[in-house]
Order: C-alpha cells, then structure tokens, then sequence
C-alpha cells in the first residue's frame, strides 16, 4: 500500500525538516521510502516543498501526478497544491496563513492554525512540528521511539530543540 | 555498519567513495551533483586527503589524471554540459589506461539546458565525446542503494581495467533520498606496482603518454586497447531483468526509468497483459546478448527514455528482426511518469504511435 | 686527469636529442638534468611534459613522466603532487611547457595553480611562436614578428597583445619564485642554471608555485640561422621580455 505526501511552505517554516523526521520515521519503520526534496525553478522565490512515498513494497512511482496528502503551510503552498490532492485525499492547512476556503469539494480539508498555536507554545519555529502531529494523527499512531530517533537524526546539530519540537508534535497529534 | 539510514544519492556516492578508499577528489560547482563535492570537502580535509576545488571542470579532469597516475583512486564529479568539457581527457585517460571515475549526475541540455531531470547523456557517456577508438565504462544506478553500491563498482573496475569509468546518475536519483545500508568495499584492491608514476627508484624511469609518432606502434596500442574493450564485454556484461522469461512485452529501460518501467508493468499485470522490464546495468558494455536472447520469444518491446531515444538504438541492434520496438520517451523537464507512459502504450495498442509524448 | 664534462646521469642511456639545429630546448633540458642530479633527486622526480615541442622531454630525461593534454600540465602535476601527498609521499613535480602551452590554452591552469600556491615548479620556453605546428601567432609573438599566421607581422589591430608571462605569474600570492632568463651565451646559461635550481629548491623546501620562463630560440621557424636566432634574443626580445627575478619570497 503506497501513500505519498507534499508538504510546502516558505523558507524558514521548516518544510525540509519535517519531511525529512517523517521520512526517517517511516525507515525506522520498515517501510520503504523515497523522499525528495523541491528539485527545480520552485526552490527559488522562497518557496519550499518536498515529496515523499511511503510503502511496505518497493517504491517504483517515483514521482506523482496527484499525492494523498498535502501539507500546506502558506496560502501560496495551498494555492499550488490543491489541484495535486487526490481525490478523497487530505489537505491540511495552516490557517493562520491561509484563508478558509475549500474550492473542491471531493477532497478533506483540515485547517487549523499552526502558526497560532506555536505562538501559544511560545515559539513560532514549532508550527511545522505541529503539523506533523497532525498528519500523524491521521495516519494512526507512530512509535513514540521512532519519532524521537527521527528528530535526533534530523536535527543533530540543534540537539536544544529536539525536546521542544516534540513537545508541539505532541500538542498537534492530540489537538482536537 | 548495517545500520540504515536514510541518504540522497548524491551524498550515498560520497560516502561510498570514500569508505572504499578514495583519496583524491578534484571538482567543479554544477547542479544537480554540487552535494557529492560539499561533503567530500569536508571528510577529505579531516582526513588530510587529496581535495581540489578546481578553476574548471578541464582542469578537475586533468588534475584526476595526473592523481591517478600516482595509483590513488581518483573521482571527479560534474553533470551533462560540464561532463563535455571532460570529454578530451577522457581520451587521454583511455589511451593512457589511467583509472579515474567520473560521476555525471545528469541534467537537462542541449547546452546548458537547465537542473530538471534528464537521461540526456547516454550518448554522450556510451558512445563519448573524445577523439579515437576508446570506450568508458558505463555504469547506471536506479536506486539510491545501487548509487553506493556501483560507486564501489565503478572504482574497481576503473583499477581492475586501468580505464575511466563513468557512473551515470539520473538526476533525480542524485537529489532524491531513500534508506540505504551503506555496506563495506566488497571488491579486493588491485596492485598496480608494475605502472605508476612514483619515482624511479630501483627500477627503469617510466612514461605514460598517448603521443605516438610510430604508425605500427600506435596502431599497435590501439588494436591492444581494443581487445581489452572485447575482454570489458565479455566480462563485466550487467542487466536486470523482471518478470522478462515469457513476457509478451518487454520494456526496456536504465537508470531509475526502469523503476517506473516496473510500476507501469505491474498496472498491467492488474489487466491481465504480461509485462517484463528489462534495465541494463551497464550502459557500456550493453546486454546485446541477452536482449536478442528475449526478443525470441518476445516480440513487443517498449523503450522507455527521460530523452528522444538514445538507448533505443542499442535495444534495435540487440533485438531480432521479427521483433517490434515502440519508443516512449520525452525531453527534459517534467519527469516521464507512470500514468503518461500507460496512456503512451494504451494509444499504441489502440495503433496511435507517436515516437515521443 | 680530472673530467670536466659528462653527460648528466639523468639524461636517459644513448638518447639523442631530436630538437632543431640551434633550438635551445636542448639546453634547457640538459640544465633541467644537471640540477636534478645535483639535488639528487631522480628517484623522487615526476615530469609533466605537455603538447609541442616540450613533450619530447620524456624521450631524454630519465625521470618518470607523464605527457599531459594540451595546456594542463598544471593541472596534472596538481593532481600528482596532491595525490602522493595525500599517501604520505613527498614527490618532486616539474612541468616542461611551451609559452603556447603555459600562457595561452593552458593559461587558467597555469594562473590557478600558482595562485593556490600548489607547491610545484613549472619551467615556460618561450619561442615566440607554436614551434611544432610551423610557427604561428602565439601569445608571445612580439608586436611586428612575422608568423604564418600574422604575416605582415602583429598588430593590434588584428592580434592584440603579447603577455608577459613571468610578470603575470610574480603578482600571484601562491608565488614563491618567478623569473625570466635566456641562453644566448654562457653567461645567461650560467645564470638560467642559477635561477631553475632556486626554483626546484623553493618546491623542496615547500614555498609553494615556483616558475621560469626561458626564452628560447626557434631558429627553423625564425629563418634564421642559430647564432642570428641568439643575437635576436640579445638583441630584440630581451628588450620586451627582460632577463630578471620578479618574485623571491626569500629575498624580496
């Protein structure tokens, strides 16, 4: 069973990181992924997104026309993305930075406002960990351990931020 | 050792170059394989190794074949339009019999192009753009696990043959990441006393040049480089095959396009048609014997490229005559995918042939 | 009785030098010996020899050598050095080019290698003119020299300038050592003998880029007879190109 992910954002909203721990989490996992980072004239302008495919098979749909899940951080990401959801998939949206507004109506939506919840948590670099939690509420429960070595890996050379980024991908897994 | 972890293939290819013993590394910036270069700066200063950052991709080339020479396991690393600039020394290399490794993670061209994805460059890598009878090796990964692994490969038979190997990466597989097990060298290391350039001491001077003002005498070392080219091809001959024995249809492709392959294959597996992949492993010396083996009992072939058909001419030399083969391929820019290639074959079974999409 | 001559031990066993009547190639090349066995340094020495005339230096010097494409002998003898550093070797690396070679095809090579200070030395025979294609415009045929290729002599209208090479190479901070000298008589001789030797001595002692620039006769492609072919060095080109260390981090 495959499942694949974007997630976009602007730089500095940590769109690489996540995408990197989810990725990690799914090697540690067992499962097989492929993940790729924004390749091309997108990754100018600010503009950040990355890719990854998730499965218990070899992964050989190497890039998607459509995904199942996005990640859109900013309106620009929603605005892009919306027409790569597939049909039943989930964008999740962080409506702090984006309006409310749902132009398909055979997709999920999920808004909630990361950004403003990171403030709460007193630290807006939090709201893509947020979102994380978020989709990994979706996806059923991660391993805890799993989630902890992915951000040890990702965020090696940050070792003061490992504990506070868990703590708001906690905060996004149980919001609601 | 064993533990995974999860790499691009750029950075894969670094560290596989290193573990297996690769103390000079000479490079210019380009996009989409600058990683390979980055990560190699730091490692080879810490480990007081040969690190260069060249005033050109000619002179990173040039500087690999003086470093190899010397018997140290060289790499350079540049992409397509780059990769053309290397082309003269490549040449040289070959005639000189000098083992460097070239990793070319391609990108789009004609010319500059731009750092989409492409599989331009299988000419350019196969057939080469130097001057004279000499072949490189060619070696084609199509995962990110296969991007350490060949990387490993490339190096020994570089030592192995004394001639450039090339590893040609799409560049999407350079970029992109995946959890691979970096494992140790299994390949022994070659001796090379009898030719390198180390002073001579207790022993005659020696020069290595491809000069050769002697019409016998050149032509001489041409025909013995040519039979070393004859021992590469019936030696080191490398492809993979999936679900190929009784397929009705085969299509061919390299690099990670036949992992796509495989994915369209599967889709109709799900309707019923018998779908095999054929993926050569190695560009050069490419799997003649094998392919015109299938093409027995297989009669449909698609040949699938991310360019306008630069393999396609070595599947039409392989196959049988009796054999149709169908190209499905596009330019650089977006990456070919599964549904465009199933939307390609169905219009051909619907007798819609179109040489590129 | 005392032996005041002999041929150099690193001149390889019953070669013959195949240079042209006059050429001073075969000067150049013998000094290149006479100092190599003065250092003793044979068994440690790697040659680069390059496209032209200069690559025939591997058929007479009996040193390992490797022939490099056309302009990159910096970059080989880069590679080389780096790469027998890199194995704990400390090796000595020469390259023999023409002024085609060094400052013309081959001129970022040369330029970058000496600004990265790569502890190397590279001898430049500067003819004035490709020697072994039949004498065209080079990059340091004279203003007003009659080539094949400028033959109504060069102009800047049609072939700008000339470069002078040893001028150029002394501005780069990697530089240890950069000087021009002759071989027109025994004096220069003397002294072209003085200034290689410092020159190999600074790579020694790990100064880092050390460079001279020979000017040489070309008496073939010149038309000119051997002895005319030295009075025009005397004479003309060390008028444009002068005889002088232009760089010695030891004495500057």
């Amino acid at each position: 069973m495959i499942k694949n992910f974007i997630i976009s954002g602007s730089g500095g909203q940590g769109v690489l990181s996540i995408g990197s721990i989810l990725a990690n989490i799914f090697m540690l996992d067992d499962l097989f992924v492929t993940y790729c980072t924004c390749y091309g004239a997108e990754m100018r302008g600010g503009a950040v997104n990355c890719e990854i495919n998730m499965s218990d098979k070899e992964i050989n749909t190497l890039q998607n026309e459509k995904v199942d899940f996005v990640i859109a951080l900013n309106q620009a990401s929603f605005d892009k993305f919306i027409s790569k959801v597939k049909e039943n998939g989930t964008m999740i949206v962080n409506s702090s930075l984006a309006k409310i507004v749902k132009p398909r109506d055979d997709i999920k939506y999920i808004f909630i406002p990361f950004s403003e919840e990171a403030t709460k948590l007193g630290d807006i670099r939090m709201t893509n960990s947020i979102a994380l939690g978020v989709l990994s509420k979706i996806l059923g429960n991660f391993k805890l351990e799993n989630v902890k070595k992915g951000y040890e890996k990702v965020l090696s050379s940050k070792t003061e931020l490992i504990q506070k980024n868990i703590d708001a991908y906690l905060l996004g897994h149980n919001l609601k | 050792m064993s533990e995974k972890v999860l790499l691009k293939g750029n950075i894969a290819i670094a560290k596989a170059a290193l573990n297996c013993g690769c103390s000079c590394y000479f490079g210019y910036p380009i996009t989409p394989q600058t990683e390979i270069g980055e990560y190699l700066s730091a490692k080879m200063q810490e480990k007081k190794l040969a690190y260069v950052c060249a005033e050109s991709e000619v002179a990173a080339i040039n500087m690999a074949l003086g470093a190899s020479s010397t018997g140290a396991k060289v790499m350079t690393s540049s992409s397509s339009c780059a990769v053309a600039l290397m082309q003269e020394a490549l040449s040289y290399a070959a005639s000189d019999e000098l083992p460097i490794v070239l990793v070319n993670v391609m990108r789009a061209g004609p010319g500059q192009g731009y750092i989409f994805p492409s599989q331009g460059d299988y000419n350019q890598a196969t057939v080469g753009g130097g001057n004279g009878d000499y072949k490189t090796i060619v070696l084609s990964p199509s995962s990110v696990q296969e991007c350490a692994d060949m990387t490993y490969k490339v190096f020994y038979l570089a030592q192995k043959y004394r001639n450039p190997v090339i590893l040609l990466v799409d560049g999407l597989l350079g970029q992109m990441a995946e959890p691979i097990t970096i494992k140790d060298n299994p390949y022994p290391n070659i001796d090379n006393s009898s030719w390198i350039l180390n002073g001579a001491k207790n022993r005659a001077s020696r020069k290595i040049h491809s000069l050769e003002p002697n019409p016998s005498i050149l032509e001489e070392r041409t025909l013995k480089l040519h039979q070393k080219y004859l021992e590469i091809e019936k030696n080191e001959v490398d492809w993979e095959e999936y679900n190929c024995e009784n397929a009705d249809y085969i299509i061919t492709a390299f690099g990670s396009m036949a992992r796509i392959a495989k994915s369209v294959a599967d889709y109709y597996k799900t309707k019923g048609l018998n779908f095999g992949v054929f993926r050569p492993k190695t560009l050069y010396p490419f799997p003649y014997d094998r392919l015109r083996e299938l093409s027995k009992k297989t009669k449909i072939f698609f040949d699938v490229e991310m360019n306008l058909g630069q393999m396609h001419k070595d599947v039409c030399q392989a196959v049988s005559q009796n054999s149709q083969i169908f190209f499905i391929g596009k330019p650089a820019g977006e990456w070919l995918k599964q549904d465009e290639i199933i939307k390609a074959i169905d219009n051909i079974f619907e007798g819609q042939y179109a040489t590129s999409i | 009785m005392q032996q005041v001559f002999s041929i150099p031990k690193s001149i390889k066993q019953n070669s013959t030098f195949t240079f042209c009547p006059g050429c001073d190639h075969g000067v150049a090349v013998k000094l290149i010996a006479q100092i190599i066995d003065e250092l003793n340094i044979q068994e440690d020495t790697i040659a680069v020899a390059s496209s032209g005339c200069s690559v025939l230096l591997y058929n007479f010097l009996d040193v390992d050598c490797i022939e490099s494409p056309h302009g990159r002998a910096c970059a080989v003898a880069t590679g080389i050095k780096r790469a027998h550093k890199a194995q704990g070797n400390n090796k000595f690396v020469f390259t023999y080019q023409g002024d085609g070679d060094f400052a013309s095809i081959g001129l970022a090579e040369s330029l970058h290698s000496a600004l990265r200070g790569e502890n190397i030395t590279a001898i430049c025979i500067n003819n004035t003119n490709y020697g072994m294609t039949g004498g065209q415009l080079g990059p340091t045929t004279a203003m007003g020299q009659i080539t094949t290729t400028s033959q109504s002599g060069r102009n800047k209208e049609y072939h700008g300038f000339p470069i002078k090479t040893a001028e150029h190479i002394a501005l780069c901070d990697g530089t240890s050592f950069s000087a021009r000298v002759a071989l027109y008589d025994v004096k220069n001789i003397v002294n072209a003998k003085k200034q290689i030797k410092k020159a190999f001595e600074y790579q020694k002692k790990g100064l880092g880029f050390s460079f001279v620039e020979i000017l040489s006769t070309c008496p073939t492609n010149w038309k000119l007879s051997p002895q005319e072919a030295h009075k025009k060095i005397e004479d003309e080109l060390t008028k444009i190109y002068p005889l002088k260390v232009f760089k010695d981090v030891e004495n500057d």
